[in-house]
C-alpha cells in the first residue's frame, strides 16, 4: 500500500518536474510566434523581399539579414565543417597520442568559451588588416564557434561504431583511411549529422560573436568581403532602437529565425535514418 | 607445405602474458581446430595469424609467426590479411551496405575486378560458395542488416572468400547462431577445408569433433596437446585434454 504511494508520488514528481523543464521552451515559441507571425502577415512577402524600413515608415523587409543569414552559414560551414570533422576523426582514432589529449582539451575549452570573444578575436587578426567588416571575418567567428560541436560529435559518434566492425573492415586487409572513412564514418553518419546539424543551429542564432565582425548591412547586399546582416544581429540592433515599427520588425525577424530552425531541422533529424547495429 | 607455423610464439597484453611460447605447424587443406576454455588466449592467438592484434596497441608479440614459410611481419599487413581472411564471433556484416556491396566492397578497394561484370561475378562466386546465392540472389540490394544471423555469418564467410585468401581463420563462428544456421555454417567448413585451410576456435570439443582434421588444445596459454583429430579425442596424452574432452573442465 505505502510502496503503491511512493510509486505514484515519484511518478507524479517526475511528470511534473519535466512539465516545468519544458514550460520556458514552449513559452519561448509561443510568444515568438504571437508576437511576430502578425507582424510577417501585415508585410506580406514583402517583409521577406525588401530591405528596412525607414522609422517610423512601415514595416520593410528583412531580407538582407536572411540572405546574410544563409550566407554566413555556407560559408562557416565550408570553413568549419572540413577542420571539425578531421579533428573529431584525429581524436577518435588515436586517442592515446599526446596531440590528441591536448586537440581535445582544447574543444572542451571551446565549448564553453565566450562567443564574444571569438569576435574581438576575429576582428584583431581579419577585420583590422582588412580595414572592413565583412561576411568571411563574420563566418570565420562562427566557423570557431561551430568547430568543437561537430568535431566532439563526431567524436563521439565514430568510438560509438561497434569494435566489430573496425575489426571485420580491416581483417578484409582495408587501410585506415578506408576503414575510417568508408565504414566507420557511414555507420556513424547519424552521430555525425546531427554534430553537424546541432553546429549549424548553434551559428544561424550566434549574435556575440557578429558584433565586431559583420558589421551589418541594412538596405544592401554585398559580397564575401563586405559587411553582412544577420537575423540575429538585426534583432538584436533593431529592440535598441527608440521606434515602434522597429520593434515589430524584431519580432516578426524572431518568427523568421524560429521558423527557418523548425524547417529546417526538423525534417533533416529525421530524414537521418539511424543505421541498425 | 604448412599453412602456418609459429615457432617460440609469445603474446602478452601488457604485463600479462596470455600465449606462452608455442609451436604450431597448420597444414595446408585441411580444418585446424583450436580448443580450450575460456581465457585460455585461443582468441588472440587467431589474431596474431592475420596480424590484427595490432589493432591493440598494449598487444605485444613475439616468436616467429609464418605464412606459407613466409615470416608474416616481411609483408605487408594488408597484404596478409587479404590472403588470411577472417569470420568473427559477432556476424559484422557492414551494416550500411547492401549484400552486394559487402561482398563487393574489399574486392573493389583491392581493385582485383577488372570490371564491373568481372565483379559481379566474383560476388556471385564467393556468395555461392559460401552457400547463400540461393538465398539472396533476389535481395542483393537489400541491406545486410536485412538477413537472419546465420544468413549474416555466411554472407561474411562470402565477403572473406571473394578476395581469394588461402586461410580462413573462424572465430567461434558459431557462437551467436542458433542450432540450424550454426550446422549450416558447420557443413560449409566441410566444403571450404577441400580449397582452403580454416582454423576454427571453438570451445566447444564436440563441434571440433563434427568439423576438425587436426586439434590443438590450449590451457591458460600453453599448448597441452595437438595432433589428429581421432588421436587425441581417443588418445589424449594429457589428462587436461581428457579432462576438457569429457566435459569435467571448461
Amino acid at each position: 500500500m505505502f510502496r503503491k504511494l511512493k510509486e505514484t508520488l515519484f511518478i507524479a514528481y517526475v511528470c511534473i518536474f519535466s512539465i516545468i523543464a519544458l514550460l520556458p521552451l514552449v513559452h519561448i515559441v509561443f510568444t515568438v510566434f504571437a508576437n511576430g507571425i502578425p507582424v510577417i502577415f501585415r508585410g506580406g512577402t514583402e517583409f521577406l523581399t525588401q530591405s528596412l524600413a525607414s522609422p517610423g515608415k512601415g514595416l520593410g523587409g528583412i531580407f538582407p539579414a536572411i540572405f546574410g543569414t544563409f550566407l554566413l552559414v555556407f560559408l562557416s560551414s565550408l570553413i568549419g565543417i572540413p577542420i571539425a570533422i578531421l579533428a573529431g576523426t584525429f581524436i577518435a582514432e588515436y586517442p592515446t597520442s599526446a596531440l590528441s589529449k591536448s586537440v581535445r582539451a582544447l574543444l572542451t575549452i571551446m565549448l564553453e568559451f565566450p562567443t564574444i570573444l571569438v569576435g574581438l578575436f576575429v576582428m584583431a587578426i581579419l577585420v583590422i588588416p582588412m580595414g572592413s567588416f565583412s561576411a568571411i571575418a563574420a563566418s570565420l567567428a562562427l566557423a570557431i564557434v561551430m568547430l568543437p560541436y561537430v568535431a566532439t560529435y563526431t567524436e563521439q559518434a565514430l568510438r560509438n561504431v561497434p569494435q566489430h566492425y573496425k575489426e571485420g573492415a580491416y581483417a578484409l586487409g582495408l587501410r585506415k583511411a578506408r576503414v575510417v572513412f568508408s565504414v566507420s564514418m557511414r555507420i556513424a553518419r547519424k552521430g555525425v549529422v546531427t554534430g553537424l546539424l546541432i553546429g549549424v543551429a548553434k551559428v544561424s542564432g550566434e549574435t556575440a560573436p557578429l558584433i565586431f565582425t559583420a558589421g551589418n548591412a541594412w538596405r544592401s547586399v554585398g559580397g564575401v568581403f563586405e559587411p553582412v546582416g544577420a537575423i540575429p544581429l538585426w534583432i538584436y540592433y533593431l529592440v535598441q532602437q527608440p521606434y515602434a515599427n522597429y520593434h515589430e520588425i524584431a519580432w516578426g525577424s524572431a518568427a523568421v529565425l524560429l521558423t527557418l530552425f523548425l524547417v529546417i531541422f526538423i525534417p533533416l533529424r529525421v530524414l537521418t535514418r539511424e543505421v541498425r547495429v | 607445405m604448412n599453412a602456418i607455423e609459429t615457432r617460440n610464439l609469445r603474446i602478452s597484453y601488457g604485463e600479462n602474458e596470455v600465449i606462452r611460447g608455442i609451436d604450431l605447424d597448420i597444414p595446408e587443406k585441411i580444418c585446424f581446430a583450436i580448443m580450450g576454455p575460456s581465457g585460455c588466449g585461443k582468441s588472440t592467438l587467431l589474431r596474431a595469424f592475420n596480424r590484427l592484434l595490432e589493432l591493440n596497441p598494449t598487444a605485444k608479440v613475439s616468436g616467429e609467426i609464418r605464412f606459407f614459410e613466409k615470416n608474416i611481419y616481411e609483408m605487408s599487413e594488408h597484404e596478409l590479411r587479404r590472403q588470411i581472411g577472417m569470420v568473427f564471433q559477432m556476424p559484422n556484416p557492414f551494416p550500411h551496405m547492401s549484400v552486394f556491396e559487402n561482398v563487393a566492397y574489399a574486392v573493389k578497394c583491392n581493385r582485383m575486378a577488372k570490371s564491373k561484370k568481372d565483379l559481379s561475378e566474383i560476388v556471385e562466386w564467393a556468395l555461392k560458395k559460401s552457400a547463400l546465392w540461393d538465398e539472396v540472389k533476389d535481395k542483393l540490394k537489400e541491406k545486410a542488416s536485412n538477413l537472419s544471423g546465420g544468413q549474416m555469418q555466411r554472407l561474411c564467410i562470402a565477403r572473406a572468400l571473394a578476395l581469394k585468401p588461402k586461410v580462413l581463420l573462424m572465430d567461434e563462428p558459431t557462437a551467436n547462431l542458433d542450432p540450424i544456421s550454426a550446422g549450416k555454417i558447420e557443413e560449409l567448413i566441410h566444403e571450404l577445408k577441400k580449397e582452403y585451410t580454416v582454423v576454427i576456435v571453438t570451445h566447444s570439443p564436440s563441434q571440433a569433433s563434427r568439423v576438425a582434421d587436426y586439434i590443438a588444445f590450449l590451457y591458460l596459454g600453453n599448448l597441452i596437446e595437438v595432433g589428429k583429430l581421432e588421436e587425441v579425442f581417443e588418445n589424449p596424452k594429457n589428462e587436461l585434454t581428457e579432462k576438457f574432452l569429457t566435459g569435467r573442465m571448461g
